[in-house]
């Protein structure tokens, strides 16, 4: 780490052909997980600075969002990330059913909170592997991809499709628990614990992956409450916040976890935070299929709305069919907002409502966007070679900062 | 959490991430699917393409107003006069049935496989066929005709060896012959 300070404004107005520092494009095709492109200012090796130039794979998910009716944003919000889809989705159905006053039934919580969990798993599990390809090894890369398989199994089952799930509807959630996925998810678990174990050997204790990221892109705990960063990347820096803690939705106020919190700000202490996480996630999940309530996975006012065709299905295969209400959603006017922790930090909603069928207005900051001060502030003053690890360590994932 | 950090000594490291390494060279954890020679046969409940039970049908457009991706399209269904749409030896004899004149049509290019239209439809018509590995060579064969789109695509690979994941402790995802 060089402790030099370097004047950009120089660097900024030197002509081309006498310029002190390089400047390297890396991307826009991308260079990681998506497409961004990070400008670097070099003197040397040595990162003088570093501007992210974000925005493209901008989806426009908020304009298309309020030019449809309400549900029809359940689909939108969940292709901006997705890797990590169910809490997308939940954010935003917990702010429109804020507006509409609907609480869903317990065990509906339940439900959203297993596969929340599930879903935080596979999300992890996919940064972990970017971050092994990000470091030149390919078998942390190959295992992490397809040590998700087992859980994407599982939502397949719970949902009926493997990345995009529509699971979370206003009111409850739309399938219930199939027959055989208690079992099925108790195999997998203990699978995942096993397994955690090799990754220990092969990637996380490795002395390799010790000497490139320990003391690496320190973000301090000051820095870190100052620029705002969230989710796993702001508890590695030591800060004790999560929004499943400190603002309970869903069933996390029944449930019994552990926030891991660690205290360098490293990238090594960001790769330990997920680890840790999906150890907590396993925890969950156990005392989730333990304890799940029976009763309805749909609150009684859109339940009573159901015709009886709809209600006969609802009794024989467990699942949700919508009343016509669900396309016609007008929320009274108001404002609500939600705040959900999504594998990658917080999501916060914000949507307005003028008693119309569309909303008036819909606006949501994910946390990779959150998470772009890492590479302004934090890589500063390192090698090149060390950018792929703080990068990697963030679990930056570019469609859903741009949104 | 500090033991967890604690830096490993960069001996015993490597031995153990050599040794590892060389377990799972021997004995692989391999869970992928001698594609396309063997096939999944998807669960129940899977979300891939569907068709409508034309006698069920009302024709109350209601798929096409919850489609949020705007895939559904209302199709005029004349009955008995030859039909722009289906020809009348394919109408169902149940004369209230045919009389019902709007019949929706998926463009599986846009189509997102969300199911709200099966789930919103009040007399629950359409039918998921459990069909998932379609590829599609033109862009007409993208947008059925109401009478193609009563047949919906055939699982390509019928003939391959069918089989069904299963969860398994030491190898995360194992495959069994589909009963």
């Amino acid at each position: 780490m060089s402790e030099k300070v370097y004047n950009l404004e120089e660097a900024a107005t030197l002509s081309p052909s006498g310029e002190k520092y390089i400047v390297l494009q890396i991307g826009p095709s991308h260079p990681g997980s998506g497409h961004m492109r990070l400008v670097v200012w070099l003197d040397g090796d040595i990162i003088v600075k570093v501007d992210p130039d974000i925005g493209f794979v901008h989806r426009t998910s908020e304009w298309l969002s309020e030019r449809r009716e309400w549900i029809k944003a359940v689909p939108i919000v969940e292709r901006i990330m997705l890797p990590d889809t169910i809490h997308a989705n939940l954010s935003y159905v917990l702010a429109v059913e804020k507006l509409l006053g609907i609480e869903p039934p317990p065990r509906a919580q339940y439900l959203r909170s297993l596969a929340a969990e599930i879903n935080r798993i596979t999300s992890h599990l996919y940064g972990i592997g970017i971050f092994g390809i990000f470091l030149g090894s390919s078998t942390v890369y190959m295992w992490a991809f397809g040590d998700r398989e087992p859980f994407l199994d599982l939502m397949e089952m719970l949902t009926g499709a493997r990345i995009t799930y529509s699971y979370i509807i206003p009111g409850g959630v739309r399938w219930d628990m199939p027959n055989g996925f208690k079992e099925r998810a108790e195999t997998v678990l203990q699978y995942m614990e096993r397994r955690l174990k090799d990754y220990e050997d092969i990637w996380v204790k490795n002395p390799v992956v010790q000497a490139r990221t320990i003391n690496v892109g320190v973000m301090k705990r000051e820095d870190a409450i100052s620029l705002g960063v969230v989710g796993p990347n702001l508890r590695a820096s030591g800060v004790y916040y999560d929004t499943r803690k400190h603002k309970p939705y869903a069933a996390y106020k029944d449930l019994d976890f552990e926030v891991p919190v660690m205290k360098n700000g490293d990238a090594y202490d960001r790769l330990l935070i997920r680890v840790e996480e999906i150890k907590q996630s396993i925890r969950m999940i156990r005392q989730i299929l333990k304890d799940i309530p029976e009763g309805k996975i749909i609150a009684d006012n859109i339940y009573n709305q159901l015709n009886p065709v709809m209600k006969k299905v609802y009794e024989e295969k467990r699942r949700v069919m919508f009343p016509a209400y669900m396309i016609h959603l007008r929320p009274p006017p108001g404002e609500a907002t939600s705040m959900v922790e999504a594998g990658r930090g917080e999501i916060f909603f914000y949507i307005k409502s003028t008693g119309d069928k569309y909303p008036y207005r819909f606006r949501w900051v994910t946390p990779s966007f959150r998470n772009l001060p890492f590479f302004t502030h934090v890589a500063v003053g390192h090698r090149l070679a060390d950018l792929p690890a703080i990068y990697g360590s963030i679990d930056y994932f570019p469609p859903e900062a741009d949104r | 959490m500090s033991e967890v950090r604690k830096p490993r000594d960069p001996v015993t490291g490597h031995i153990k991430a050599l040794a590892k390494g060389f377990k799972y060279l021997i004995e692989p954890n391999r869970m992928t699917l001698d594609y396309p020679a063997e096939t999944m046969k998807l669960p129940p409940n899977y979300r891939g393409f569907f068709t409508v039970d034309d006698v069920k049908c009302i024709g109350c457009s209601m798929c096409e107003m919850v489609c949020p991706p705007e895939a559904i399209t209302m199709v005029p269904r004349i009955v008995g006069s030859g039909g722009k749409t289906l020809p009348a030896e394919s109408a169902p004899q149940d004369q209230k049935a045919a009389k019902r004149t709007k019949r929706p049509v998926v463009n599986w290019g846009k189509c997102i496989f969300c199911y709200f239209c099966v789930d919103v439809c009040p007399v629950d018509a359409f039918r998921p066929t459990g069909v998932h590995d379609v590829a599609f060579y033109t862009d007409r064969e993208y947008r059925p005709t109401y009478e193609e789109y009563l047949n919906p695509p055939e699982d390509p690979y019928k003939s391959s060896k069918k089989v069904v994941s299963k969860a398994d402790k030491k190898r995360g995802v194992s495959y069994e012959p589909a009963p």
